[in-house]
């Protein structure tokens, strides 16, 4: 019997016997984990959360030696089982499991060639925890390309351990990990007979203070004995390309401008390449499918309440949540180029200064550039934020971001109520829109995010290289269908639920036909209109307004049309001139003071919840807990900003 | 002298750490420990520094790059 699982309590199958043998990646970021995951599983993993958490971890099937299956976990890139971010502390508490019972079979460490010497503290860690472990040896064209070369036999022999040099970018040496693997867990997980006498962790987690520094010593100390043993240089250290290029990418004259051309074009992409994919997508499901599915349910004589259900709820739905798909795309390949190319890394370092004095952390830049587009593709770009917390802080205030949804609520009613000063209207709610980013970011960091204390900056640079479509490719589409997953129930039932709200009969004539009746006749606007008093106090509690901010919790885009309906057709069956209505409704409504209503229903537009698809983003990144807070925390400030707009306003005009 | 002193092109030797205890415990992990070379790479906007320690890259921001205290080597490999 191992090492291992005799200290696990297992027997010599390790646990779990006739069960699928776990086997776990575990290694720091950027040195190939996530790629080698991919290439050993066919790119077909699913990434999800570690139940209980928010930390997200890809499982997926691999066969080591094309024989039985085991599982493949690609856990959070760490340097140390020290851990610094709760997605670190998630690999230590699997490996330290008490019971053994979440504790893998086998550890895959992933071991960066070109930096050894970080790689090998980590390995130490791992062989500490008594959980069998094997080394996939990466980057070794990055380190022959600086002259290095990693002796795998030589680094085997004083590991006691398997060490397979993999290229998993090019799919190369994954057979030999697999026969290693296979070897490993048939004879019951692999441990050096002589585990390298290194500290390697404080079992009851005291890592803090001179004892933690200590023991980080004498790894390295004791990975210095191994490099000098197993690593071959040839030629004196001299600045690679990646050097010489981050002297003039990173630099204070040329780092700002690349950043701002980057994200310029990053915005660019997910605004006016996708856009018109998003429309054409929105157009095809109103258009053709849901004239085709109403056609048919037609012929076959369907009645009016399953059309309604078909055509205005589920294909309604399917089709808002598909329009957002090719945004996603978009956004995922740039995450993917821009973390694969090595860019995002310098990206956080030239903008860390500007993050911090917003109160955020540097790498907080993408999600918020990203969010003026569309908060869905946003909030997923909050994973290029290593820690938990910061991911949830973030994520809780990409909705204040003003997205290009709103901006049509914001151009229609500007346009009606203040004519040339329009212009001026929009910009003020974009500047508004930056001030709530930063003063709620404050609030939350004084309140419910205290322990995120601004640390330091010590950001690892991966060498500059030429992303790999393959790599490029297996991320977004994993993303994608993690997004799908999580959006796409939330997003269809609430459409359907609006739908079902606006064409149940209530108050309407006698007689009147389920899907038949007035917007002002329904149980939408039945709770429009008990909902319309909360909106007083701003000017705007008026059930039209009401219905409008109703469906817009849904979508931004219903906003206008929900306005359009209600007003609905006059006594002689024409569409009512909507700018008319609008001015008397908010006229009415405000006691004579509709142009600090119409501002204060801009303000309560922007701040409140942008969408049901954001909510369902959201739910996935930071967990449902958070979103609740998040939601309720945007009514919140979106009623008080709204109110205070209208009493101070209404003090002029 | 600290990190945040140094021009780019210049190598050192790792002195004590001045920083916060678990900024402190963060860069000995990485190996920003007493008498480790680092190799200052470039500067970047703010004051904060590239370097290259061992075979790794790092950027390190301006506050965390004054609590470092290093001397000079003159001849030394990193």
């Amino acid at each position: 019997m191992s090492r291992a699982c005799a200290a696990a309590g297992r027997g010599s199958a390790c646990r779990r016997d006739g069960a699928v043998p776990v086997v776990a990646l575990v290694g720091a970021p950027n040195v190939g984990k996530s790629t080698l995951f991919n290439a050993l599983t066919g790119a077909r993993g699913r990434v999800g959360n570690w139940p209980g958490t928010t930390v997200h971890v890809a499982r997926g099937t691999w066969r080591p030696d094309g024989g039985a299956p085991v599982e493949l976990l690609d856990l959070p890139g760490t340097r140390s089982l020290v851990p610094h971010s709760p997605d670190e502390a998630l690999t230590r508490s699997l490996l330290l499991a008490p019971d053994g019972a979440e504790r893998p079979d086998l550890v895959v460490v992933t071991a960066d060639a070109a930096n050894l010497a970080g790689s090998l503290c980590l390995i130490a860690e791992v062989l500490g925890t008594g959980v069998p472990c094997a080394v996939a040896l990466t980057m070794t064209d990055v380190a022959a390309a600086r002259g290095t070369t990693v002796d795998a036999g030589a680094l085997a022999a004083l590991l006691g351990v398997p060490v397979v040099p993999v290229l998993p970018r090019r799919r190369r040496g994954l057979a030999g990990l697999g026969d290693a693997v296979g070897r490993a867990l048939a004879d019951g997980g692999t441990l050096p007979q002589d585990l390298p006498d290194v500290p390697a962790y404080a079992p009851d987690g005291d890592d803090d203070g001179e004892a933690g520094i200590a023991r980080a010593e004498a790894r390295y100390a004791w990975a210095h004995e191994v490099l000098a043993q197993v690593r071959t240089r040839q030629g004196a250290f001299r600045p690679t390309l990646s050097d010489r290029a981050d002297r003039v990418l990173t630099s204070g004259r040329f780092g700002g401008p690349l950043f701002l051309a980057v994200m310029w074009l990053v915005f660019t992409a997910t605004t006016t390449v996708a856009k018109p994919l998003q429309d054409g997508l929105a157009a095809l499901f109103a258009g053709p499918v849901a004239g085709g599915a109403a056609a048919a349910l037609g012929a076959v004589h369907a009645p009016a309440w399953l059309s309604g259900l078909v055509v205005d709820g589920l294909i309604a739905g399917v089709g808002q949540l598909l329009s957002f798909v090719p945004l996603m795309v978009v956004m995922f390949v740039l995450m993917a180029v821009l973390e694969d190319s090595g860019y995002m890394a310098r990206a956080a370092f030239v903008v860390d200064r500007l993050m911090r004095w917003l109160g955020l952390p540097g790498r907080a830049f993408l999600p918020v550039v990203v969010g003026f587009g569309c908060n869905v593709p946003a909030l997923s770009a909050v994973r290029v934020l290593g820690d938990r917390r910061q991911r949830m802080l973030v994520g809780m205030i990409i909705p204040y971001v003003s997205c290009s949804a709103r901006l049509t609520v914001y151009v229609l009613l500007a346009s009606i109520f203040f004519g040339s000063a329009a212009g001026t209207v929009v910009f003020a709610l974009y500047v508004l829109s930056v001030l709530l980013v930063i003063g709620v970011g404050m609030l939350l960091r004084r309140t419910l995010f205290r322990e995120l204390r601004g640390e330091a900056l010590v950001l690892e640079l991966p060498p500059y290289r030429l992303p790999a479509v393959r790599v490029v490719g297996a991320q977004t589409w994993q993303r994608l269908v993690a997004f799908l997953r999580t959006a796409g129930g939330v997003v269809v039932a609430a459409v359907t639920a609006v739908w079902l709200c606006s064409a149940v009969p209530l108050g309407a004539a006698p007689g009147t036909e389920f899907g038949a009746a007035p917007a002002g006749h329904s149980v939408l606007g039945a709770a429009s209109r008990a909902v319309a008093p909360a909106f007083s106090p701003a000017g705007f509690g008026d059930w039209h307004a009401a219905a409008a901010l109703g469906t817009g919790f849904v979508a931004k885009e219903a906003v206008v049309s929900t306005l359009a309906q209600t007003y609905g057709a006059d006594d002689a069956g024409r569409p009512r001139e909507l700018g008319a209505e609008l001015r008397a409704t908010f006229d009415r409504a405000s006691g004579g003071h509709p142009l600090p209503a119409v501002l204060a229903f801009l303000v309560f537009v922007l701040a409140y919840t942008p969408c049901m698809t954001t909510i369902a983003a959201q739910w996935q990144e930071i967990g449902p807990r958070m979103t609740l807070t998040a939601t309720g925390l945007q009514l919140a400030v979106a009623w008080l900003l709204s109110v205070a707009v209208f009493r101070i306003g209404s003090l002029w005009w | 002298m600290t990190l945040h002193d140094c021009a780019p092109g210049v190598r050192v030797r790792l002195g004590r750490l001045r920083l916060p205890g678990p900024d402190r415990l963060r860069l000995s992990g990485l190996g920003f420990l007493p008498g480790h070379e680092v190799l200052v790479i470039g500067r970047g906007a703010a004051g904060g520094l590239v370097v290259a320690l061992g075979d790794a890259r790092y950027a390190v921001d301006a506050d965390t790059a004054r609590g470092i205290r290093v001397t000079a080597v003159v001849d030394s490999h990193v």
